[in-house]
């Protein structure tokens, strides 16, 4: 194994596994880049083939020396089970050992490999605005990768350093939303020089190239473009003119330096002021009018951790003057009350004051928040389960005040005490304090191999555990069913569940020998006996003073105890700032506005267009820019008509319906009500005109007839009883224990097809004279289907409907059926045109099985 | 909680070797404090050489600790997997019999969690939990305890001090939980405003409401505020008592020892080393104190499990019933509530099924008849009244054989992550036939693998009316003498209904059906139907006779039928 030299050593403590691979055969996908295709029956016992994983190969010298070279190769396909792998190997000039063995390999050849430290790229739960790639042709299998996990609506762009004219002949997968810039080499900068110089917030980059050539590229990122960290991955893959294995023994070898002519102007540009908002950055933002208030916090809170460590000085000052047979003892006395005092105190103001800032921050937030749920659009809130809605409401506001109260003094405390007791103890001797980091070293170093060694596990015990919670939540699911069919029925879950355990015990078993270590090392015993034994010989030779022993004796031995607690005190601030960034990300979500009253002629005055006419004007609508989800959409709902979409899932029926109810603003074009663009219309103005009822039923806290008259506060009982009588819902409100006065709540509990007649009701009453309508409702629920559909009869009597519809029985008496395709317009009609035209409708209504004299239609709802 | 530990840690002997080694390393870790005295008196000394015996003393004491402690780590980890083997099989078997009518939906989620997540904190909560927390209250006791041999007076001092930081931390720990409590009221009143506020948005727009109602929250929050920042500073005397309690013990002690030096009752030296042994004894303390936060979810789970192992049980008996041909039931004054506080869903309800008939039972929504059904399938039990079964009452009957007298198919059809052959659970039965039946061959026929398909997690795999289609096959299958069909609520496609309706028609094994409609196809088959409102039957008869009556029945099946045929617009 010395052939491997230290690297190799080191691995090896780290519990490197070494796995043999066979080359099965090797395929030319470009002149330059060979794939060679390897089987391992045991690397994926410890590998895990994620997008961009790699591989550390030991290869064998070129030259037929005694030594190996290891050099790192990206997974580029994988089956896991069969445990076959490929990889992608770029020849180059000069060849070095690995390309050197790729293109000499046959089947039947063998390669020792590790998996190590393998990285994994892996998509956020929140998306970023667009993926940046940076590299080269050894990075293309990487980036491959990446764009086979990138969703398709997600743009990204992709910069590639060009080496060799062959480069462009190597396979890049496509991706719908992809921008690819090949740049030849001129030196290092070139690449970095043509990124494109843009607003490029929210971004993530993932950069993997040349060694210098990445330097460039992460300071144009970095500092010009302003990447946080957090969104910047980089990492140098090769290094010029150098092996990658022994970089640093070799000096410097000059770069050939190319025509600056045709290099990009490098001249330093002074640095723009460019609107660059991050959402990572955001909890920042949110917490910058607290920045004074929590420094000062943390300057007290250490002080007062100073405060607090006082009376282990005073104990060191009492033993020396105890000793020295002192008499005035009483001083240090009243010095520790005083002290003790004033600690308490301090700490007591300083909490007192914290909550007060806090509270005053958070009631602003809250009241911030306020402001923006009344303006975000209305399709931000359908976007959205209730429970991440109230994950920000609530729970992230809590998590400010812990972040706020507790979190950063904490932090502070976690920090200061094990610094000041260090430097103290320096101060004191260093030699012994030097010592105290022998156990400290030992813990780290376990923790570390332990870090290494579960890495491949930790990954998998995460899939465990969402698999885990997914059978878990079938188990109890399927409760009912187990209970009826027996034994049988819970055995796959039960073998799921050994099987977990199994992994469990795999996993943790071999590391209990660790931990134990790094439990025994970091107890206050066995510092004890470290200060004891060095102390007694420093004082038995006469090179110390007993007294400098003390302060080790009292504050050294739960020293490690102190500095292992620095990660934990840290750890409250994370979920805290999390919950910041939330917060002031929806802060900054854009809202509805209103515009000022077009003033040109195209204006139509009142009178005429009559009451109820809308428009949509060469609508386009896109939820993610260059996606678009409608184009072009020109119809006219003349008043008093029904008109039904129609469309396959996905085509954008739902969408346009929503557009009406201004849920979203339209990407182009304009959507008129009696000729004024619905953008001009403040929102009260707007559901005057606009009425809806969706599948969701939207109750608010109150009795049933403030919900029925939500919109008319003033209406009459005999306004509200009727509209309640139209929506079929009269007779069972006289049922609820106070009629129209009962509060709606678990006690007076409405099935779905009730609530939802109230709100048909409801929107009786507030008699706009445009309905957008979903379908879906009258069907939603059997028990009362048929009370619901006369509900929605009576509602749509005279009013301009647009209604989504599911079932194309329902709408064949519409005045118009607009049938759409993929966010377009296919064709109109109504009912009979539309069958004798033989088109996308004719399709639909066959495959529908509507013509057939079923009850019901095959189509499904959530 | 100590109790739930010891049911889940079946290896007493274990756990007795567990106890006994961790006192016996606190014992040497109290013996290597107190050697600390002679040891530092003798530094401090004219002659410090005298100090190397000690040291080697006091070396074999910590050394020996480490031996027991890697003992009492290697037992703690012992024990920790079997916790997590036992924990996590009984938490599973304990599902398998809970009532069902426990599962709400956060017991639901509690139950979940301590299947799902709780394993890895089992595995350390012997070492990190259980050991740490006994240590650190028996080290100051046995330390006092040592302390007698040098000094009776601070020996008694230290012990009188045990109890009184024990109860700071105890009461720092209630204060800050009771202001945490507290802060979470105030807070939750405060942002229920605001959830509801953002919930209701879309009614609140279209009802031109927004701004009323944003002043009205906005003023509801200002009220509060003031509220709230009074609670919060509550937290405050939790936060500092133990730490003022500990350095005011640490205080007090190095008082008396000075003092006692002072008196001449000790000498110079042995006072300082003492100082050193008071610092020992109050590090467990602060331990403790640092122990409660990294605990936290260890605890929580073991509370999952306890929850979970404590919910109420199904009952079973020890009586046998054959599962044969078909049966006679009769459910007679029977009466059901689903918690103790609800009102009853059903109270005194009487109904006999004849062996060998289809029955359906129809009403509205909430009128008790999914609760009859659930009855019937053993699902739930009857809170009082009995369940007869040929005679036989289904309370006393084992609970296997109570499973084998009924067969069902579910509205939310759930199959297990398996085959589809797997999931018919067969060996006996003809697969062909109920596969026609259920119309489960066209499916198979359809996907490459067959019969051999996976269904994927809780069916995934299968379009929602193939998985229907699937449990009914599933349903036919099992040969039960009573076969019970949930009809789905929602609106069902061709080859479902024909599915179903081959269910409910008469069989060739000839059981007892039946069958909770929604559907006018699915009731069309039935001998018998039962109309239920409010928890009582309210027509009975054959589907003819009822339809002529013209009630409650004939209304219902008028309305289906208009339902049906619903056009919206103006042209119809
Ligand atoms: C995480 C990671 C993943 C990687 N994945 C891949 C991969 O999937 N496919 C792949 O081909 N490479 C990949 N590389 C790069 C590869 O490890 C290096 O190119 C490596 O130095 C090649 O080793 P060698 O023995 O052929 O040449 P070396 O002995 O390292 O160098 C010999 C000479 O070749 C030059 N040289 C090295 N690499 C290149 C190159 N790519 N283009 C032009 N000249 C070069 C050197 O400057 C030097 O002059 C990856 C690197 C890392 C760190």
């Amino acid at each position: 194994m010395a052939k491997r030299g230290f690297q190799g050593a080191v691995m090896r403590g780290f519990g490197a596994r070494d796995h043999e691979a066979t080359v099965t055969g090797t395929e030319r996908l470009a002149p330059n880049f060979l794939r060679v295709h390897l089987s391992s029956p045991t690397l994926f016992g410890d590998a895990e083939a994620a997008p961009t994983a790699w591989l550390r190969f030991w290869f064998p010298d070129p030259d037929g020396k005694d030594v190996e070279h290891q050099r790192a190769y990206t997974i580029s396909a994988a089956d896991e089970a069969a445990g076959t792998f490929a990889v992608d190997v770029v020849l180059h000039e000069p060849a070095g050992p690995a390309c050197a063995w790729a293109v000499a390999a046959r089947p039947g050849d063998r390669i020792a490999l590790t998996s190590l430290g393998s990285s994994k790229f892996e998509l956020p739960e929140e998306l970023p605005a667009g993926y940046l790639l940076v590299g080269d042709s050894a990075s293309i299998p990487a980036i491959s990768a990446i764009l086979r996990t990138v969703p398709p609506e997600v743009p990204v762009e992709l910069y590639l350093e060009e080496h060799d004219e062959d480069d462009w002949a190597i396979p890049v997968p496509g991706h719908p939303r992809l921008r690819t810039h090949w740049v030849p080499r001129r030196g290092p900068q070139s690449l970095a020089a043509a990124i494109e110089d843009r607003d490029w917030s929210d971004w993530y980059a993932w950069a993997a190239t040349e060694s210098g050539t990445l330097k460039h590229v992460r300071t144009r990122l970095r500092d010009e473009f302003g990447f946080p960290k957090t969104e910047l991955h980089q990492q140098a893959y090769w290094m010029y003119g150098r092996a990658m294995g022994k970089l640093r023994a070799q000096s410097e070898e000059p770069e050939p330096e190319e025509a600056p002519a045709a290099a990009p102007p490098e001249a330093p540009e002074p640095p723009r002021d460019r609107q660059v908002a991050w959402r990572s950055q955001a909890g920042g933002r949110l917490l910058a009018p607290l920045r004074s208030a929590l420094i000062a916090a943390g300057v007290v809170q250490g002080l007062v951790t100073l405060v607090q460590l006082a009376p282990f000085f005073l104990l060191v000052e009492l033993a020396r003057r105890v000793i020295a047979g002192e008499e005035r003892l009483w001083a240090l006395g009243a010095w520790a009350v005083g002290l003790m005092g004033a600690g308490a105190l301090l700490s007591s103001l300083m909490l007192l004051w914290l909550h007060a800032v806090d509270a005053r921050f958070e009631q602003d937030v809250r009241r911030r928040m306020l402001d923006k749920l009344a303006r975000l659009p209305l399709g931000w809130f359908d976007a959205r389960t209730s429970g991440q809605v109230k994950q920000l409401v609530q729970d992230d506001t809590l998590a400010l005040h812990y972040l706020v109260t507790h979190a950063v003094p904490d932090a502070v405390a976690a920090v200061v005490a094990p610094v000041a007791v260090l430097v103290y103890l320096f101060a004191v001797d260093w030699r012994i304090a030097l010592v105290l980091f022998v156990p400290i070293l030992v813990y780290v170093l376990s923790m570390s191999v332990m870090a290494v060694q579960s890495r491949a596990k930790t990954s998998q015990a995460l899939r465990w555990a969402e698999r885990m919670n997914g059978e878990a939540g079938g188990y109890l699911e399927g409760q009912p069913v187990i209970r009826v069919f027996g034994g049988a029925a819970s055995s796959t879950f039960r073998a799921r569940l050994g099987e977990y355990i199994a992994f469990l015990n795999a996993w943790q078993r071999p590391f209990t020998r660790q931990k134990t270590i790094m439990d025994l090392a970091t107890r206050p015993a066995t510092f004890l006996l470290l200060i004891v034994a060095f102390g007694t010989l420093l004082v038995t030779t006469g090179s110390m003073d007993p007294v400098a022993l003390l302060p080790f004796l009292l504050l050294g031995t739960t020293f490690g105890a102190r500095l292992l607690g620095i990660g934990y005190g840290l750890s409250g601030l994370r979920s805290g700032l999390l919950a910041a960034r939330r917060l002031q990300v929806t802060l900054e979500e854009r809202e509805l506005e209103t515009a000022p009253r077009a003033q040109n002629g195209t204006e139509v005055s009142k009178g005429e267009v009559s009451a109820g006419t809308v428009e949509f004007d060469r609508v386009g609508f896109s939820y993610r820019p260059n996606v678009p989800v409608l184009q072009d959409i020109t119809l006219t709902l003349e008043p008093g008509t029904v008109t039904a979409l129609v469309g396959p899932s996905g085509s954008g029926k739902s969408t346009l319906a929503a557009l009406l109810a201004r849920f979203h603003d339209v990407g182009a074009g304009a959507i008129r009500i009696n000729g004024r663009d619905l953008r001009e219309l403040t929102p009260d103005e707007l559901y005057t005109q606009v009425g809806f009822v969706f599948q969701q039923v939207h109750l608010v806290h109150g009795t049933v007839r403030d919900n029925i008259a939500l919109a008319v506060p003033d209406a009459t009982d005999e306004q509200v009883e009727r509209a309640a009588r139209d929506a079929q819902i009269h007779e069972r409100i006289t049922r609820l224990p106070n009629g129209y006065g009962t509060v709606l709540g678990p006690d007076a509990a409405l099935s779905g097809g009730e609530r939802q007649r109230l709100t048909i009701a409801r929107a009786m009453l507030a008699e706009t004279p445009v309905l957008v309508l979903d379908e879906a409702t009258a069907f939603a629920d059997p028990e009362s289907e048929y009370h619901v559909q006369r509900a929605l009869s009576r509602l749509t009597a005279g009013r301009t409907v647009l209604v989504i519809a599911h079932r194309l029985r329902t709408v064949t008496g519409a005045d118009r059926i607009v049938v759409l395709d993929r966010g377009r317009i296919a064709e109109t009609g109504t009912h009979t045109e539309l069958l004798a035209g033989g088109g996308d409708y004719r399709r639909l209504w066959d495959a529908d099985g509507s013509s057939a004299p079923a009850l019901a239609t095959t189509e499904e709802h959530r | 909680m100590i109790r739930t530990l010891l049911t889940l840690l079946p290896q007493r002997g274990r756990v007795t070797a567990h106890l006994g080694l961790t006192l016996l390393s606190v014992a040497l870790r109290a013996v290597s404090a107190v050697l600390l005295v002679p040891l530092v008196a003798a530094l401090f000394g004219p002659d410090p050489e005298r100090a190397w015996p000690w040291m080697a003393l006091l070396a074999a004491a910590i050394a020996a600790g480490w031996a027991v402690d890697w003992a009492v780590t290697a037992i703690g980890f012992d024990l920790g997997f079997a916790l997590l083997d036992t924990g996590q099989h009984q938490v599973a078997d304990q599902v398998a019999r809970t009532r069902l009518t426990w599962f709400d939906a956060a017991n639901t989620a509690t139950a979940r969690q301590a299947i799902a997540s709780t394993g890895p904190d089992l595995v350390g909560l012997v070492i990190y939990l259980v050991t740490p927390l006994l240590s650190a209250v028996a080290l100051p006791v046995a330390i006092a305890l040592a302390l007698l041999a040098v000094s009776w007076q601070l020996a008694l001092a230290a012990l009188v001090g045990i109890p009184v930081l024990l109860g700071a931390y105890w009461a720092s720990g209630r204060i800050g939980r009771a202001a945490d409590r507290a802060a979470a009221r105030a807070n939750s009143a405060l942002t229920e405003r605001l959830v509801e506020f953002a919930r209701t948005q879309h009614a609140l727009r279209a009802a031109r409401r927004v701004d009323p109602e944003r002043s009205e929250v906005g003023a509801a929050l200002d009220r509060q505020h003031g509220a709230t920042v009074r609670l919060l500073t509550m937290q405050v005397p939790g936060q500092i008592l133990f730490s003022v309690a500990s350095q005011l013990a640490l205080l007090l002690l190095a008082g008396t020892t000075v003092a006692l030096a002072a008196n001449g009752d000790l000498t110079a030296p042995e006072a300082v080393a003492l100082i050193v042994v008071i610092v020992r004894y109050l590090e467990p303390f602060t331990a403790l104190a640092e122990l409660s936060g990294g605990v936290e979810s260890t605890v929580g789970a073991l509370r999952r499990i306890r929850t979970v192992l404590q919910a109420p049980r199904t009952g079973s008996g020890t009586a046998r019933a054959a599962a044969t041909g078909s049966a006679r039931v009769e459910l007679r004054g029977v009466g059901f509530r689903y918690a103790p506080a609800d009102p009853p869903v059903l109270d005194g309800f009487d109904l006999t099924l004849e062996a060998g008939t289809a029955t359906a039972i129809v009403g509205p929504s909430g009128s008790g008849k999914s609760t009859v059904l659930a009855l019937l399938a053993g699902l739930h039990e009857p809170t009082s009244g009995r369940i007869l079964v040929n005679g036989e009452d289904t309370a006393e009957l084992t609970a296997d054989d109570r499973r084998s007298l009924v067969s069902m198919v579910f509205q939310h059809p759930y199959l297990f992550d398996g085959t589809i052959r797997e999931n018919l659970l067969t060996d006996a039965g003809d697969v062909d036939e109920a596969a026609r039946l259920a119309r489960v061959d066209t499916i198979v026929r359809r996907l490459p693998d067959g019969w051999d398909t996976r269904v994927g997690e809780a069916g995934t795999a299968l379009s929602g009316g193939e998985r229907q289609r699937v449990s009914i096959a599933r349903a036919l299958l099992k040969p039960a003498p009573l076969l019970l069909v949930d009809e789905a609520t929602s609106a069902l496609d061709t080859e479902n209904e024909a599915a179903v309706a081959a269910a409910v028609a008469a069989d060739r094994l000839g059981r007892t059906r039946v069958i909770v409609a929604h559907r006018l196809a699915s009731i069309r088959h039935v001998d018998r139907v039962v109309f239920i409102e409010e928890g009582r039957i309210v027509e009975d008869g054959p589907v003819d006779e009822l339809l002529d009556a013209g009630g409650r029945f004939a209304e219902f099946w008028r309305r289906q039928d208009a339902a049906a045929d619903w056009r919206l617009g103006t042209k119809t």
